[in-house]
């Protein structure tokens, strides 16, 4: 069975782009429109990968990926920031990369494939 | 003070004593026996006294050579000393012409006191004549004064401690009225006290010049942007008495700055959206790609209508952006409203369906002709509709919503389009910032222009908008559009900011044209694109 990535963007055309490219590529998704929905989601599917979006209604991801870091059950999860904000790269330090929309779909799949070897 | 003096005599000896007699009284003193050497010498000289007996070898012809003298040279005092008996017909033909008359032989107490009395008469002539010179020269610098005065290109005030002004040149009678005597802060800002940080007090204060930017309101309401100059007049002891307020209009330079800054302000702003497109624009291309790849007609069409509704979206944007970033004439042509309104309902029908909000529409076939840039109309419609259907799909308090659009004629010279819709309202707040640039309601989804363009084209178009709203109970905007152009005002003339209405009633605001050329912000609603 593959590995489990958690998409939390709100833009739903993002979301439904990156569920596509994931799912094609033999993972299995989810997905969440909001840093409140991510980590209830987050705590219940137990993902493998998370991609976050930093600029959302309500908080932002920096809080989402505060709030993770202090549930030990999620915390070590890994994530990658896929924004559209420049100078995003030291917005979560901890990521395990940061992409600036639009941006390299093989790039991405990459980083993906590298951090769930 | 040496005096030039002509002596008149056929007498010559005479004339020689009484020349010894007068330059020892600091005379510089002309002999002349015969009315060509008189004439001759006083050519040369024009002697400021003349002392003469109009008889030469017993004839009277001295007469007329004594009249030309006194026109030829005004202030040559003139007296006359001659046998007793012909002094009264004398008296009669010089008149007020000559000084005095005495008679032959001369006293010498009474000549004394007739040239003291002429000395003194030349002194006080010449004084006057150079008075009077001076303030003819005052006269005509005055005059000029008064013209630079007037003719400045700058509002120019002079005002007493109480700020009330004194004096103003034309520009500023013509903008700000003639009233003699008003407030400076009246006049200006219509204020009824003193303004904060008045550069005129400063200058009574220290007697410096101050210099401060300002807001003022014309008579007419027009307001413009005014770089001040102060400086101060001061009486003959040095006191400050009044001060001089020079102002000088720069509305047309902040309107540019203004309309640079909120360029540069929207491209920022922007990007994050326009990232979030392009995004998904790939999204639509890979899906597009791997549909054909795997002969997924599903995917195909759904990566369709995701790169559509993409393309659409930036379409829109760049338009948008292509709009405000440069004020475009309208194109004007004579269109037919009824077919307009058509393709606004058209065009924004399957935007409305997709979201189940429901499309009511009820359009007057006699709707007529109107004078308006098409595209730019249309444009402004649908997004009063569109915006309404955004209100229907952000109110989660129903799942019933419907927009209901009216188009009808209102009077023979205009057109009214109603938008109505039973979405989620705009409180006090959003209705006053919905037409402000960069306002808008939908987060980073919105750019901040549609709503602000709409108003923009309507009011260019010399419309007006009415906007009746409150949260919870949707929000109904009445377009008034004139059938025929508004007559264009030079671009100086347009006002920089729109005066906000004094007592607006409650929930209801009422937009006036005309709004100047993306000059600034009006008031009030969210925005539109999607």
């Amino acid at each position: 069975m593959g590995h489990k990535i958690l998409v939390v963007d709100d833009d739903p055309n993002v979301v439904d782009y990156l569920t596509t490219l994931f799912e094609d590529h033999g993972y299995q998704t989810c997905h969440a429109p909001d840093a409140q929905t991510g980590l209830e989601m987050a705590r219940r599917e137990k993902p493998d990968l998370i991609t976050l979006d930093l600029e959302m209604p309500g908080e932002w991801g920096p809080r989402f990926y505060r709030k993770m870091s202090q549930d030990p059950e999620i915390k070590n999860t890994p994530v990658i920031v896929i924004s559209g904000m420049s100078g995003n790269e030291y917005a979560i330090g901890k990521a395990v990369a940061t992409l600036t929309k639009p941006f390299d779909r093989e790039q991405l799949l990459k980083i993906v494939r590298d951090t769930l070897m | 003070m040496t005096v030039t003096l002509l002596i008149i005599d056929s007498d010559t000896s005479l004339a020689e004593a009484l020349a010894t007699y007068l330059a020892r009284q600091q005379f510089a003193v002309d002999i002349a026996g015969c009315e060509a050497d008189a004439a001759g010498l006083f050519e040369r000289h024009a002697h400021k006294i003349v002392l003469a007996d109009p008889i030469f070898a017993g004839r009277v012809k001295g007469v007329a050579l004594l009249r030309r003298f006194k026109a030829d040279q005004p202030l040559t005092q003139l007296i006359v000393f001659t046998a007793e008996e012909l002094l009264a017909p004398f008296m009669e033909q010089l008149g007020s012409d000559a000084l005095g008359f005495l008679s032959k032989p001369v006293n010498s107490l009474a000549l004394d006191h007739m040239l003291r009395q002429a000395r003194e008469w030349i002194s006080l002539k010449s004084k006057l004549y150079r008075y009077t010179a001076r303030l003819d020269d005052l006269y005509t610098a005055q005059v000029s004064y008064q013209q630079l005065f007037d003719e400045v290109p700058c509002y120019i005030s002079v005002q007493d401690r109480r700020f009330r002004i004194t004096a103003a040149n034309r520009l500023f009678k013509k903008d700000f009225g003639t009233q003699v005597g008003a407030f400076c802060y009246e006049v200006y800002k219509h204020r009824s006290t003193q303004c904060p940080n008045c550069p005129v007090a400063d200058t009574f204060k220290d007697g410096k010049s101050h210099q401060t930017e300002e807001i003022v309101t014309s008579r007419s309401g027009r307001q413009y942007n005014v770089l001040t100059w102060t400086a101060p007049i001061r009486d003959e002891r040095g006191n400050i008495t009044q001060v001089m307020e020079m102002s000088t209009n720069i509305t047309q330079i902040r309107k540019l700055q203004d309309h640079l800054v909120s360029l540069g302000l929207m491209l920022g702003s922007m990007s994050h959206g326009v990232k979030g497109m392009l995004t998904a624009l790939d999204g639509g291309i890979y899906q597009l790609e791997t549909g054909l790849k795997r002969q997924d007609p599903d995917r195909i069409q759904h990566a369709f209508g995701q790169i559509r509704q993409m393309t659409d979206r930036i379409r829109k944007m760049v338009l948008e952006i292509l709009y405000y970033a440069k004020s475009r004439e309208l194109q004007y042509r004579e269109v037919d409203a009824h077919r307009l309104a058509r393709t606004v309902v058209a065009t924004v029908y399957p935007v409305a369906e997709r979201q189940r909000v429901s499309l009511k529409t009820d359009i007057d076939p006699a709707l007529g002709m109107c004078e308006a840039d098409a595209n730019w109309l249309q444009a402004a419609l649908v997004n009063f509709l569109e915006n309404a259907v955004e209100a229907c799909i952000h109110d989660q308090s129903q799942s019933d919503h419907e927009v209901w659009f009216q188009a009808r004629p209102d009077g023979p010279d205009r057109i009214c389009f109603e938008v109505i819709d039973n979405g989620m309202g705009m409180d006090r707040e959003t209705q006053e910032k919905m037409f402000t640039l960069f306002f808008s309601s939908k987060g980073s989804k919105g750019t901040g222009l549609g709503m602000f363009i709409a108003n923009h084209v309507i009011t260019q178009h010399g419309g007006s908008i009415r906007v009746t709203s409150s949260p919870g109970q949707g929000s109904r905007f009445l377009i008034l559009l004139p059938r025929h152009r508004p007559d264009k005002l030079p671009a100086s003339e347009l006002p920089m900011h729109e005066v906000p209405p004094r007592n607006p009633e409650p929930d209801q605001l009422h937009i006036d044209p005309p709004a100047g050329p993306l000059g600034s912000p009006n008031c009030a609603h969210g925005d539109d694109s999607p």
